[in-house]
């Protein structure tokens, strides 16, 4: 199918989410669309997908002017779409997600579980894409979650062109190497395929063509030849650098020790399971690991946000075990939170309210109970200028701020208190180019200044820039503990809890690293 | 996607021994003190059992303090038990065992004064119509909640019911047009709640509260008006259908085989919604928008325009649970006649997990509750008082909901509105 675009805008209110894009999809390319967090790249998507109605413009299929009232339209067009949140529910089989809103039925209604799963085998198949049809989609891993998605997609009535809306967002370096290479075998059998991602690696290494989206606007066309650097300057608008200048780490004292820590949820799974992890002045821990596989509550548990069932936290070599949060925090712990809007702003507050937030008791943000509100701004207008936060004024709402600007909100707060031990959790998720860069460049900072720095993320690339020890985590359990010059797919293997193997292989990386 | 990532985290060993003292003590001690009363204070007792209805003369007596003593006696030891300390994947059948056991040590010991006859086919028979309304009522919740839509409404669509039911019938001369009249009248009520729901995306509590007091006032409001001009407010009712030889079989006869018409569609409706939710495409796309409308709306279903004719629907099953009490009790409307029983049949869809067959179970042990705590009011001599009997239903929903089912979980996105374009 060839897919084109043309003058296509969309306009929320007074702002214009995508402005005039003209682009054009080959049959059986794979055409990537690069752009940072709230590039638009998400807006032109849905208006493709039928699910929001563009403002102005034309979307032409082989040729022909389509408009698309529902996501139905697009899919009887031959549109497939792989959703960046899954769009699978839970407690439904394989073969119920796939034939949702295109039934298998035995007329009357009355489903035919049989067809479904016929279905479900003879597209897994035709694709080399191996799923069981009766498996109940929630308790799948994240790769094969993705897999449903992409049969899902697959079996409209005659899918020609399949969407991917950051599909390696939540997967392994081992299930990304799949995934391209499934991409290039669809691509290679006639499937057209728009490619959204803001890794550029990746866009490399699998796209025909690059298309560069920036506020709404195209704003290059690149081959996949060009090079990554060149690419991050035109989603950007300005030179970035790629690399993170760092020096050696000069490890101090113990600041952080986990000792034989676990963590049950509500429903008895162990979440975190007997852990041990230790981190010192001066040094970067770089947590790599799948999500879900314990990050989240460790954090939750260091900061004392959730009671571990036994083992130890120590911070400065002082049983915390049992100290509230706000003592924890008051004694130096500093925590930026994986869920943004949920853990590390509150979004109906200003931004001065929210960089205040950790120390709104204290004078001078407050006497006798009563918050000063000159304080306050004054500390705001200087945080804003130190940290670089983009915002109007120091009363705007946190919730009208970008990703990377929030983001910068939690870091200026917690930044403001003397700090002994520092966990950041995914610190740079939904976060941009531009923001990331300045985040990475103030955790070397707080780690040259003697922080001890534990810095959880699902990243690859982020934990090899920052990272001075990376310990992988899988299954609540530390599975190794490397140096940062370990290769890539040792790692890999470690975060998917492959055997005894990596193991050994990841000692003698270590041992080598030892050497050098 | 070779090697399949994250398998499930280490789960909380299952066969290990583990205790639960306060449990344990509790029901250890509450089983030592029936044993104790049991044995000093039933002396020679006996409870009576009788076939009342196929074959009147057959009686059957237990020893009161001997039956209730040795009740007592297992529900000690399943708190012994759980005290002592038993695998983790045997503390709820213990659990469910003895407080069953508690439970019916009590209704022995209530059964046992005498003059009182355990009448087993008029009670079981009572317990099963005495489950209707809740049946109905949480049949009609589990239709708007697994789309996603929280109806706590459902004691408001049983007044409009009740009320419109006698007044049409009344109008129209005609039992079953009453009867339609008494659907419409609740689907008038889910009618406006999926208005608010869908279209004005309200919260849904609010809405069902409101609802209920607005049906509460309505009702009060038209039965003081409709005392003045008799004719508007009288008592019909329907047949009782009687399977003939089949009604005669002891015991299972006159509770299955001769009852209220009310009861055949209740039983029947139960079988109908499970057979919808869960093998139909209507179904499928009903539980999905209540899990995960987003998913449903990417593969071109409605989500809105299904959630608004579903709550619709629903009400049609609420309100006929509604007639339940004026039509099927053969009464009048009366102010407030539903006492509260749209807000257990809520309890009873949690109960029941959101399943229609669940929602069966649940029904008939709240119903068989009911049926008890007024027999034993009425059949006088007891040595509860009947207020006590009265919280019976209410006690139980407590325990039930919070002991016995502990978390359940709802469809994921119940009470949640939903826009073309959320994630």
């Amino acid at each position: 199918m060839q897919l084109e675009l043309r003058g296509l805008t969309k306009k929320f209110g007074s702002f214009t989410a995508d402005d005039d894009i003209d682009l054009t999809v080959e049959p059986g390319q794979i055409h990537a669309i690069l752009g940072e967090n709230g590039a638009g790249k998400s807006t032109l998507m849905n208006m493709l997908y039928g699910i929001l109605r563009p403002t102005a413009g034309q979307i032409l299929v082989d040729g022909e002017p389509v408009e698309f009232s529902g996501p139905g339209d697009a899919i009887a067009a031959g549109i497939g779409m792989v959703h960046q949140h899954f769009k699978l529910v839970g407690p439904f089989s394989v073969a119920d997600n796939v034939q949702l809103g295109r039934e298998h039925t035995r007329g009357a209604g009355v489903l035919s579980i049989r067809d479904a799963r016929e279905a479900v085998r003879e597209v897994s198949e035709r694709y080399g894409l191996a799923l069981d049809p009766d498996a109940i989609v929630e308790n799948l891993p994240v790769g094969v979650q993705q897999r449903v998605e992409i049969v899902k997609a697959l079996s409209g009535p005659k899918t020609e062109l399949l969407i991917l809306d950051e599909p390696t967002a939540v997967l392994t370096p081992a299930e990304i190497t799949e995934l391209l290479e499934i991409m290039r075998s669809l691509a290679d059998s006639g499937t057209s395929i728009l490619f959204i991602s803001h890794k550029l690696k990746e866009v490399q290494s699998v796209a025909d063509t690059v298309t560069v989206i920036r506020r709404g606007k195209v704003v290059a066309e690149l081959p996949p030849t060009a090079s990554t650097a060149e690419m991050a300057s035109a989603m950007v608008g300005r030179a970035i650098s790629l690399e993170v200048d760092k020096t050696a780490a000069e490890p101090g004292e113990p600041r952080l020790e986990i000792e034989g820590l676990t963590v049950v949820d509500d429903q008895g799974f162990k979440i975190v399971d007997g852990l041990d992890l230790t981190v010192h002045s001066g040094e970067i821990v770089g947590l790599a690991g799948v999500e879900g596989n314990g990050q989240t509550e460790l954090a939750r548990a260091v900061l004392g946000l959730m009671k571990p069932a036994s083992g130890r936290v120590r911070l400065d070599g002082r049983d915390a075990t049992h100290e509230p949060p706000a003592e924890r925090i008051e004694q130096g712990l500093g925590y930026i939170p994986e869920d943004r809007a949920r853990d590390g702003v509150i979004t109906e507050f200003t931004v001065a309210e929210n960089i205040i937030l950790n120390q709104y008791r204290d004078r001078p943000y407050s006497k006798r109970g009563v918050v000063d509100a000159a304080a306050v701004r004054k500390r705001a207008v200087d945080s804003i200028a130190e940290f670089d936060i983009r915002t109007q004024s120091p009363t705007e709402l946190v919730a009208s701020l970008s990703g990377g600007n929030q983001q910068k909100v939690i870091i200026a707060r917690e930044f403001s208190r003397p700090r002994r031990v520092l966990v950041a959790a995914q610190p740079t998720r939904g976060v941009d180019v531009g923001a990331t860069e300045f985040i990475h460049s103030r955790l070397i900072t707080e780690r040259d200044t003697g922080t001890g720095v534990l810095l959880i993320s699902s990243e690859l690339d982020e934990i090899y820039a920052l990272a001075d020890r990376i310990a992988v985590i899988y299954n609540g359990k530390i599975v190794g503990e490397v140096d940062p010059d370990t290769p890539r797919e040792v790692i890999g293997r470690l975060m998917v809890g492959a055997d005894a193997d990596a193991a050994t292989e990841a000692d003698h990386a270590e041992n080598d690293g030892g050497d050098r | 996607m070779a090697v399949d990532t994250a398998t499930a985290p280490a789960l909380l060993d299952e066969s290990a021994v583990a205790r639960k003292p306060i449990h344990g003590w509790s029901l250890a001690v509450l089983g030592a003190l029936m044993t104790v009363g049991a044995l000093t204070q039933l002396g020679g007792r006996e409870v009576l059992f009788r076939l009342d209805q196929t074959s009147p003369g057959a009686e059957w007596a237990l020893p009161a303090s001997f039956a209730v003593a040795v009740l007592g006696v297992l529900t000690a030891l399943g708190g012994a038990l759980m005290v002592y300390g038993i695998q983790r994947r045997f503390h709820k059948t213990v659990l469910a065992v003895a407080v069953t056991c508690f439970a019916l040590g009590l209704l022995l010991w209530a059964m046992s004064p005498e003059g009182v006859v355990f009448r087993v086919e008029a009670i079981l028979a009572g317990a099963l119509f005495l489950s209707m309304p809740y049946i109905f009522g949480a049949l009609s919740g589990v239709v708007c909640e697994r789309s996603g839509v929280i109806n706590i409404g459902i004691e408001g669509q049983f007044l409009m019911g009740a009320f419109s039911g006698v007044l049409v019938a009344s109008i129209s001369g005609n039992v079953y047009i009453g009867i339609v009249g008494a659907m419409l009248a609740g689907s008038l009520s889910t009618l406006l709640l999926a208005l608010m729901a869908t279209k004005y995306q309200v919260n849904q509590v609010v809405v069902g509260v409101i609802l209920n007091l607005l049906a509460l006032g309505l009702t009060g409001f038209m039965f003081d008006q409709l005392k003045k001009t008799p004719g508007y407010n009288v008592a019909a009712s329907v047949p009782v259908l009687d399977f003939g030889p089949l009604a005669e079989i002891p015991i299972i006869g006159p509770t299955l085989f001769r009852q209220n018409l009310f009861v055949y569609v209740g039983l029947a409706l139960v079988a109908l919604v499970w057979f919808l939710l869960f093998r139909t495409r209507w179904g499928l796309r009903t539980r999905s928008v209540g899990e995960h409308p987003a998913a449903a709306d990417a593969m071109g279903v409605n989500v809105n325009r299904l959630r608004f004719w579903n709550v619709t629907a629903a009400g049609l099953i609420s309100g006929f649970g509604g007639a339940f009490f004026t039509i099927a009790n053969s009464l009048a409307f009366t102010k407030n006649m539903t006492a509260g029983l749209g807000f257990v049949a809520l309890a009873v869809m949690i109960v029941g997990r959101w399943n229609p067959l669940g929602v069966l179970a649940g029904a008939l042990i709240f119903g068989f509750t009911t049926q008890v705590s007024r027999y034993l009011d009425t059949a006088g001599n007891s040595i509860v008082p009947g207020e006590f009997l009265q919280m019976l239903p209410y006690a139980v929903t407590i325990v039930v909901v919070a002991g016995l089912i502990g978390r359940a979980k709802a469809p994921a996105a119940d009470g949640v509105p939903y826009n073309p374009g959320d994630k």
